[in-house]
Formats: C-alpha cells, sequence, structure tokens
C-alpha cells in the first residue's frame, strides 16, 4: 500500500469526510474540533527548518520500483486506482507456461526430455568412430560429427550438473564412460583431419619439384596444372628398380629455396 | 541452418571457429521466471559469444545476457582422486556463469518422483559409512567415542557383575595363536 505522509487532519476528514456524505453517521462530539477547516496549527518545534533539500520537483519520493504508488501531485486521467490490475500472487492461479516442443534448449536435453537420464540409458552407447571409418568421410560430415558429440557433452555436463544439485545419487561412472567414448571419436576427427593435411602438405612440397607440375597454373584461365611428358622417363637400371621404395634423386644444383620442408 | 544464418537477429561475427573444445551447461533455476535460463560458460566466453553460440548451436534466441564470475574457495588436493591429498591447498579455477532472457520461455522437465533409477538410498547409506569411517581418519580420530562398544561393554561387566556370565580368557586370533595353545 502506499506510504503517505499526511497529519492526523487529513487522516480523519478523510475517513469521516467521505463517510460523513454516503451515510448519515455522526463523529462524536469530542471530534468536532478536529473537522474544524481552520483549526490552529503551528510545528512542534520552533526552530527554523531549512528548505535546503527543497528542489520543488513534484515527483520526489515517487518511485515505481519501490512501489510508493501516485504521489500527491500525480494526476491518473486515463484510470482509477481501483481499475489497476492486480498480480495474481497465488502461483496455482497463474496461466501455465507452455514451452515451445520445437524449443532449442531441448538439444540439452535427451531424447525421452527427462529431467535426468538413467545410469542405464548412459550406458546405452557403443564404440566411438575409428579413423580408419572417418577416412572416407568428408569435410561436412566431420564437422557435423564433431558437433554432435559437442552437443552430447553438453548433455552430459547438464545431466552432471543436476546430479549436484540433488546430491547423491550414481551415474558419475556412467556419464565419464559415455564422454570417454566422444573424446575417441573427436580424437578420430582430428587425427583424419591432421592426416589428410599432411597428405596434401607433402603432395604441395613434391609438385614444387615436379617438372610436370605446374603449381601456378590457373584453371579458369584453362591452364593444365599437370602437364604429362611426351616420353616416358628412363629411369637407371637398380637393384631397387620397380618397388614402392624407389624415388628418383632430385636434381644436382637445384636451390630448394625456403619453403620446401625436408 | 543455412536460412538461420542468413536472418540471424544480430550482427555475425566474421571469425570462423573450428573444432571447438569447451562445454556449455544449462542449469535449472527455479527462482528465475521461464523466460531465463543459466549456463556456465568457459571463462573466456563473453556475453556475445553466447549469443552467437545459442544461435547457431541451438537456434535459440536471446533478448539480453548478464554474466558474473564466481570465486571458487580454496581445496585440499584433487577432488576427483580418492586418495587424499593433504596440504595441497589451492583455488581452482572461477567459473563464469551467464543469465539469459529467452525470447520464448523454457520450462524445465519435472523432476522424477523417486529416484530408485539412480539408487539414492545405497548412495546415500554409503556416504554416512564414508563419513563416520573418514571421522577415525582424522588428526583427533583416536578421540572419536564409540557408542556402542561403551554400551556393550557396560551390558557385558554388569552381566560379569550380577554373576549371568562367567569370565572366560579371550581366545587370541593373532599369528602366535599355535603356540599358545
Amino acid at each position: 500500500m502506499a506510504t503517505m505522509h499526511c497529519t492526523s487532519r487529513a487522516l480523519l476528514t478523510g475517513a469521516f469526510g467521505s463517510a460523513f456524505h454516503r451515510s448519515s453517521t455522526l463523529p462524536p462530539s469530542f471530534l468536532i474540533p478536529c473537522l474544524a477547516t481552520k483549526s490552529p496549527a503551528s510545528p512542534f518545534s520552533t526552530s527554523p527548518s531549512s528548505n535546503a533539500r527543497k528542489d520543488g520537483n513534484p515527483s520526489r519520493g515517487v518511485s515505481a520500483l519501490h512501489h510508493t504508488g501516485p504521489g500527491k501531485r500525480q494526476k491518473l486521467r486515463s484510470i482509477t486506482p481501483s481499475q489497476l490490475p492486480q498480480p495474481v500472487r497465488d502461483p496455482e492461479r497463474r496461466t501455465a507456461i507452455v514451452t515451445d516442443p520445437d524449443h532449442g534448449l531441448w538439444g540439452f536435453f535427451n531424447k525421452e526430455r527427462t529431467s535426468m537420464p538413467t545410469p542405464m540409458d548412459l550406458v546405452n552407447h557403443g564404440r566411438g568412430w575409428k579413423t580408419q571409418e572417418l577416412r572416407g568421410k568428408d569435410w561436412e560430415d566431420l564437422h557435423r560429427l564433431w558437433w554432435v558429440c559437442v552437443k552430447e557433452v553438453n548433455r552430459l555436463e547438464t545431466f552432471l550438473g543436476e546430479k549436484r544439485r540433488v546430491g547423491s545419487m550414481f551415474g558419475d561412472f556412467e556419464a565419464e564412460g559415455r564422454m570417454k567414448v566422444i573424446y575417441a571419436t573427436q580424437k578420430a576427427i582430428r587425427e583424419v583431419l591432421t592426416q589428410r593435411f599432411y597428405a596434401w602438405e607433402n603432395a604441395r612440397v613434391a609438385a614444387m619439384d615436379d617438372v610436370e607440375v605446374n603449381l601456378y597454373a590457373d584453371p579458369e584461365k584453362g591452364e593444365q596444372a599437370y602437364v604429362p611428358r611426351e616420353e616416358p622417363e628412363q629411369l637407371e637400371a637398380d637393384a631397387n628398380e620397380g618397388t614402392l621404395l624407389y624415388s628418383p634423386p632430385p636434381p644436382e644444383g637445384m636451390n630448394r629455396g625456403p619453403e620446401v620442408r625436408i | 541452418m543455412a536460412t538461420a544464418a542468413a536472418i540471424a537477429p544480430f550482427r555475425v561475427g566474421l571469425k570462423e571457429l573450428y573444432l571447438p573444445d569447451f562445454s556449455v551447461v544449462l542449469h535449472r533455476t527455479p527462482g528465475l521466471p521461464a523466460h531465463n535460463a543459466k549456463f556456465t560458460v568457459p571463462l573466456w566466453f563473453s556475453k556475445l559469444d553466447l549469443r552467437d553460440y545459442l544461435y547457431h548451436a541451438y537456434n535459440v534466441r536471446i533478448l539480453s545476457v548478464r554474466s558474473y564470475v564466481k570465486q571458487q574457495r580454496i581445496i585440499e588436493g584433487d577432488p576427483k582422486n580418492p586418495r587424499p591429498q593433504p596440504n595441497r591447498w589451492h583455488r581452482p579455477r572461477a567459473l563464469k556463469h551467464m543469465i539469459v532472457e529467452l525470447e520464448q520461455p523454457f520450462v524445465w522437465p519435472e523432476e522424477p518422483e523417486d529416484y530408485s533409477a539412480w539408487n539414492r538410498e545405497e548412495v546415500k547409506d554409503s556416504e554416512a559409512e564414508q563419513k563416520k569411517y573418514g571421522e577415525l581418519m582424522q588428526p583427533m580420530g583416536d578421540a572419536v567415542v564409540n557408542e556402542e562398544r561403551r554400551k556393550s561393554m557396560r551390558e557385558q561387566a554388569k552381566a560379569l557383575l550380577e554373576g549371568r556370565q562367567k569370565w572366560k580368557p579371550t581366545t587370541s586370533r593373532s599369528v602366535g595363536s599355535m603356540l599358545s595353545r
């Protein structure tokens, strides 16, 4: 309720003044002097009151945040105080909030959308992806799989956070086992991408020495990056000829340059 | 997701991040209204990072974010390590929490009625046992009184004094039992 700064005279006039008009109850005789319009009033203290703090702001002391209610100078012209909507304080009478089934935050929960997965649900998983299985996957697929792993880790961490809040239950060991499988998959993804980069890097380095390859070719202009020679290369007869281990030695006196890594 | 990225409600950053290695944890907040959600994020995360992350990874739109860093209390040793490591006092890394105002409200699923699937009773009993034996391992462990033993000793003494039981020498179960037949 609004705290009002008012004198006893104002209270009494408010209480009895309106009541006097509506109902015909008369105030007691001993209170008649209080109802006099111009009763003698003087301040209790005789020392002069300083008006140093008076800034003349008509809205001084009126705050919406602190629920003071409208001040004496505030005039509600659109509605009366009785028409103001009242908050529903009883939680059972409030309208229930319906969560959208397509809400993005359901991604932090399991398929059954329970607050916590049971240890039996957590243990119900297979092994992680292996490097050999991922080698055939393209860039987009590998990154999609990575994000699937990230979201599953978020799900498990959310479960552990809720478990910490409730306390004293099983589930740590099972969640840890599931996380290990996810980390193994992520490690395999990193391994495949690293190997792919190394293969590309080795190919680039080899191409720089290769006479048949033109690394500065512009495919849009129709230039060919690989231009095979007309005669086949005459390799020297060697004991290792024909095996995969043999590679022709680089021509002598060739400047390798700073870019070539050995 | 391509269409979602094209119509992001905020200015998307140009820096591309590949293979992120962090986790974002959602918490239950019964004290906050349904339009709010609380996350624990990495310490280097910013409000803009969270907004971007939630939009692109989970398609969750937010109106505002508030963040605070919570310092952790100093602890002894590693809590994950079952072996106690006394006097290795240190302060673990602080936690960063972010409270987000969602465009669409989200209400957490209800708590399960009974926690039998998680075997809560067994864990509670084992924790009580651990606490009891842990007290004996403390520096003041030898000052811990075993009330049951006291009561049993009192009853045995009373039985002996009243003549209900006759005193017998205790059979030694030690290594020298074969010698002291």
